[in-house]
């Protein structure tokens, strides 16, 4: 999965190379955690350096997961590096924060943008953000922002934390977003050119499953002038994928399972990526009685390259603990944990309901974080105890 | 016999029967129209009684005083004094009584007070049943008269709220203001959530005060707007998110037109459902006359403000619709609701039918979802549901139901309450409302009214017998109310607060501050 997604990575670089492109802007994310396994980080910082070394430079924000416990991300080490412009800069005066523009030394374009908080919401920017500031300035101009926005979060995303896009200085000539795995172009009075690109490929669940059922992946190339004269999407595609969903209600377990083989063992898998998506209510035995490594491995025999597999949501009749009609991980989570906190009895606001259950559910992803390569078991430990004070904002209550 | 101190006697019960008592008033003393007086009893029970209507007594025959009068007045009888005038010439009261206050809680009397019982003035320690309760919705304090009692009057927001409340009055009197009283007093409780109409765009205080100066309003309250100001919500809907059934009531339509929707619907259903802009495009519909579907389209235009530029992008004029944008905005609102969160909707750049439309769709969407957690045992646990609509005749008038069918807000009256969701109706109006409607909306805060028509209407569907208040409507002053509801123990006299005022000395809400993390990424 790892080589699939440096692959693209490196796929989308060498076409800015061939395209001659200006430069280009990465709205945050550029790994997916802020100390990411230093093989990737080497792969893709050889990347950028070509690319840097073609003459194009790289601006970016940072995003959700390019920050870490310690303050400095690898984000920041490549920016020491030279190999890349972080646009967010500014400062808070008489409490308004002020935006600076980077200005593109070749085209005269003007960048600004907001990284994405840590913890929380990047809301809080935007309250004190002088947005008069960057509405009056002159010139082509371009907003940077890794948030989703309340007005163009597809509904299936509405339990997500977003932004509303009235947070954003009007009349800019273009709005690159990040943080949004769904590709879409929109506009709305104020906000004409307001882009989220999508991924450019993870691993994500929701997101192969997307990928597989032929969303296309990619980047955008926009051209302009003083104005934007052209918007083009430009797909990567590494790898075909299949999409396989399966209902088992009404079935039992060895049914099912039977079922399965036979279906699967029909699909056209060679040389593709491949997810599974298994749902629904057995009539009889357990879920665990399904062999799932089995399928998998005749994925794999079949010629796969990639087997996804997702039954989150596969239920048995027999075992019905606590049921969930979340999608993903995520929000399963997000749901329990909203369905229960009630039920804890603390005094603190930042413990109780919403803001409990997001506080969980962070904990709870924090802490299931797997050491790195070459991390020692001690920095592991001491990383994820400093992941967990700082989301509970203890750094500074129980430092000595 | 409990002694009243002399100094306190205002009165003395003299005659009448029930709902009908006379008291002559102390000559020293002042009683006046809609004062609340007490009579107590031998038990420490006591009677509330109200004022409806004063007269003069005289022990002295009319022709006596016709020329007494003369005679004052054509210089006659410059020292002419009848003996004894406090005895012979005073004020009679007719008081009726309106609650009875016992160990064992309040009742509506069904006993005279005592004859000869002497009456004083209602005081704060009277009302002490008037308890603050869990969920407490604040409407004022007690009025007697125009004097105004340090009592608090609240009801509990999970009755009232569920049985509807109606607000009837003519313009100027108060509506909006009480509105916006009694939200801020749920503001933040969690225990309800609001959806407030707004085609004043009055109750957020974008210009001025308003709900938003609430120290939470931060959390618990949200703005769309199709001309948000930065931080607020765009009110923007997608199309997709509009069904057929949403217009029931509201839009008219003809058969053919219903059909022709209904098989347009149908065909985009499972197929990205994007059927209003198909009808705006003026795509075709198998099996559907184009000239339907021509009508259709122009009145699809009109009613959402869609246009087709020369590009062929649909767009919208009042910006309240979209066919790319707003596709959670519904389920936001609605999850907004679901946390107890009040969601003001500013509509007053929306036609009318575009505003009855955007409450349809959210309403709707509420109102499944809570029947359907009723049906899994799960409404419990929900806050109570309150639609505020101004103009309700728009939606709830006796001709638009008749000639337009039942819409989700008359739904919302007749059944809601089931499904704990209810309605706080504004209107100038009361008699276009059928009485059905009426009675059900168990709780209404009675403004000054000058038309006797709708007076009437109002007293007709009261919680409590009124017939003696007419008068009393007619001449309140603004922020002068009766709150009359089957929750309360009587129709409570109530002046309610300047909102500006009530707010005074509310905390504000916290500012944000930068964290040290933020710090290092402005250095
Ligand atoms: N309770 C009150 N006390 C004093 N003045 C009031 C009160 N309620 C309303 N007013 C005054 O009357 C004006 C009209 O009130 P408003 O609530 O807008 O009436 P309505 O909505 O019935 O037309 C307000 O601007 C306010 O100044
Ligand atoms: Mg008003």
């Amino acid at each position: 999965m790892e080589k699939l997604e440096v692959e693209t990575f490196s796929r989308a670089m060498d076409i800015c190379i061939e395209r001659k492109v200006d430069f280009i802007l990465i709205c945050g994310d550029l790994f997916h955690v802020g100390i990411p396994d230093l093989a990737v980080v080497k792969e893709a910082v050889t990347k950028m350096r070509e690319v840097r070394e073609d003459g194009i430079p790289i601006y970016a924000i940072y995003g959700s997961h390019d920050y870490t416990p310690t303050g400095t991300s690898i984000i920041d080490i490549i920016e020491s590096a030279g190999l890349l412009v972080n646009v967010v800069k500014g400062r808070v005066d008489e409490g308004k924060l002020k935006l600076d523009f980077v200005q593109d030394e070749r085209t005269r374009a003007k960048l600004v943008g907001i990284s994405a908080r840590k913890i929380g919401l990047e809301s809080k920017y935007y309250e004190i953000l002088d947005r008069e500031i960057l509405e009056r300035e002159e010139g082509f101009k371009i907003f940077a922002f890794h948030s989703g926005l309340d007005e163009f979060k597809p509904d299936y995303l509405s339990q997500m934390e977003t932004v509303p896009i009235s947070f954003f200085p009007r009349g800019f000539d273009y709005y690159a977003g990040g943080h949004i795995h769904d590709r879409s172009e929109n506009n709305l009075p104020g906000y004409e050119r307001v882009v989220f690109p999508g991924p450019l490929f993870t691993g994500y669940a929701r997101d192969l499953e997307r990928t597989a059922k032929g969303e296309k992946r990619g980047f955008y190339i926009v051209d302009f002038d003083d104005k934007i004269t052209g918007l083009e999407f430009v797909e990567i595609r590494l790898v075909n994928g299949v999409y396989f969903g399966y209902d088992v209600t009404g079935q039992n377990s060895l049914q099912a399972q039977k079922d399965l083989k036979e279906k699967i063992s029909q699909l056209d898998v060679k040389g593709k990526m491949v997810v599974l998506r298994i749902r629904g209510e057995l009539s009889g035995g357990k879920t665990s009685d399904m062999n799932f490594p089995n399928l998998q491995e005749m994925l794999l025999q079949g010629g796969a390259v990639y087997v996804h597999l997702n039954r989150f949501g596969l239920t048995s009749r027999e075992y019905t603990a606590i049921k969930s009609a979340g999608e993903d991980l995520t929000t399963i989570e997000s749901r329990l944990f909203q369905d229960n906190i009630g039920s804890v009895n603390v005094s603190v606001p930042g413990l109780q309901s919403d803001l409990g259950a997001k506080l969980s559910q962070d904990l709870l992803r924090s802490l299931r974080g797997e050491p790195k390569t070459n991390e020692s078991k001690r920095d592991y430990e001491v990383r994820l105890r400093e992941n967990a004070l700082e989301l509970l904002q203890l750094g500074e209550v129980l430092e000595d | 016999m409990i002694v009243i101190e002399e100094l306190d006697i205002v009165g003395q019960v003299i005659a009448g029967k029930v709902a009908s008592i006379f008291i002559r008033e102390k000559s020293d003393k002042k009683i006046e129209l809609g004062d609340l007086l007490v009579a107590e009893e031998i038990d420490e029970s006591y009677l509330i009684l109200q004022v409806y209507n004063l007269a003069y007594g005289s022990q002295i025959p009319p022709l006596v005083r016709e020329l007494t009068a003369g005679l004052k007045l054509e210089g006659y009888g410059g020292s002419l004094e009848f003996l004894d005038p406090k005895l012979r010439n005073y004020v009679l009261a007719e008081v009726k009584a309106v609650a009875r206050v016992s160990e064992t809680g309040v009742r509506i009397p069904k006993v005279l007070p005592g004859f000869f019982s002497s009456v004083r003035h209602l005081k704060k320690e009277d009302l002490r049943f008037l308890e603050k309760p869990p969920n407490p919705v604040y409407f004022g304090k007690v009025r007697s008269g125009s004097k105004i009692l340090d009592v608090d009057v609240y009801l509990d927001g999970k009755e009232v709220f569920t049985h509807h409340i109606f607000i009837p009055a003519t313009t100027g009197r108060g509506k909006s203001n009480l509105v916006k009283v009694l939200l801020w007093s749920v503001l933040g409780q969690n225990k309800f959530g609001i959806l407030v109409l707004d085609p004043h765009d009055e109750y957020y205080g974008r210009n001025g005060k308003g709900l938003k100066d609430h120290p939470d309003a931060k959390t618990d309250l949200k703005y769309y707007s199709s001309k948000p100001f930065a931080g607020a919500n765009t009110l923007v809907i997608n199309l997709k998110s509009i069904m057929p059934w949403h217009m029931d009531g509201i839009v008219e339509f003809t058969d053919p037109q219903l059909d022709a929707i209904h098989l347009c619907y149908e065909e985009h259903k499972d197929n990205g459902g994007e059927w209003i802009a198909a009808i705006v495009r003026g795509e075709e519909v198998e099996g559907v006359n184009p000239r339907t579907l021509n009508v259709l389209q122009r009145r699809f235009k009109t009613i959402f403000g869609l246009w087709v530029n020369e590009r062929g992008d649909l767009l919208c004029r009042n910006e309240a619709f979209s066919n790319s944008a707003g596709e959670s905005t519904t389920s936001d609102i609605v999850q907004a609701l679901e946390k107890g969160k009040i969601v003001t909707i500013d509509t007053s750049r929306l036609t009318d039918k575009a505003e009855l439309l955007v409450g349809s769709i959210v309403i709707n969407d509420i109102l499944s979802r809570y029947q359907n957690y009723k049906g899994e045992g799960k409404l419990e646990d929900k806050p109570v549901v309150s639609v505020v609509i101004e103009e309700a005749p728009r939606v709830l008038g006796i001709d638009v139901l008749q000639n337009q069918g039942d819409n989700i807000y008359s739904t919302v009256a007749r059944e809601g309450r089931k499904f704990k969701i209810g309605l706080l109706a504004i209107s100038q109006l009361t008699s276009v409302i059928p009485t059905t409607i009426l009675t059900n909306m168990n709780t209404k805060i009675i403004l000054g009214n000058e038309m006797a028509t709708e007076r009437h209407a109002v007293i007709n569907s009261a919680a409590q017998d009124l017939t003696e208040d007419d008068r009393a409507i007619a001449s309140l002053d603004k922020g002068e109310a009766i709150l009359s509801s089957i929750f309360a123990n009587f129709a409570v006299p109530i002046q309610i607060p300047l909102f500006e005022d009530y707010i005074k000395g509310a905390k504000e809400g916290d500012k944000f501050s930068l964290r040290k993390e933020d710090k290092v990424l402005f250095r």
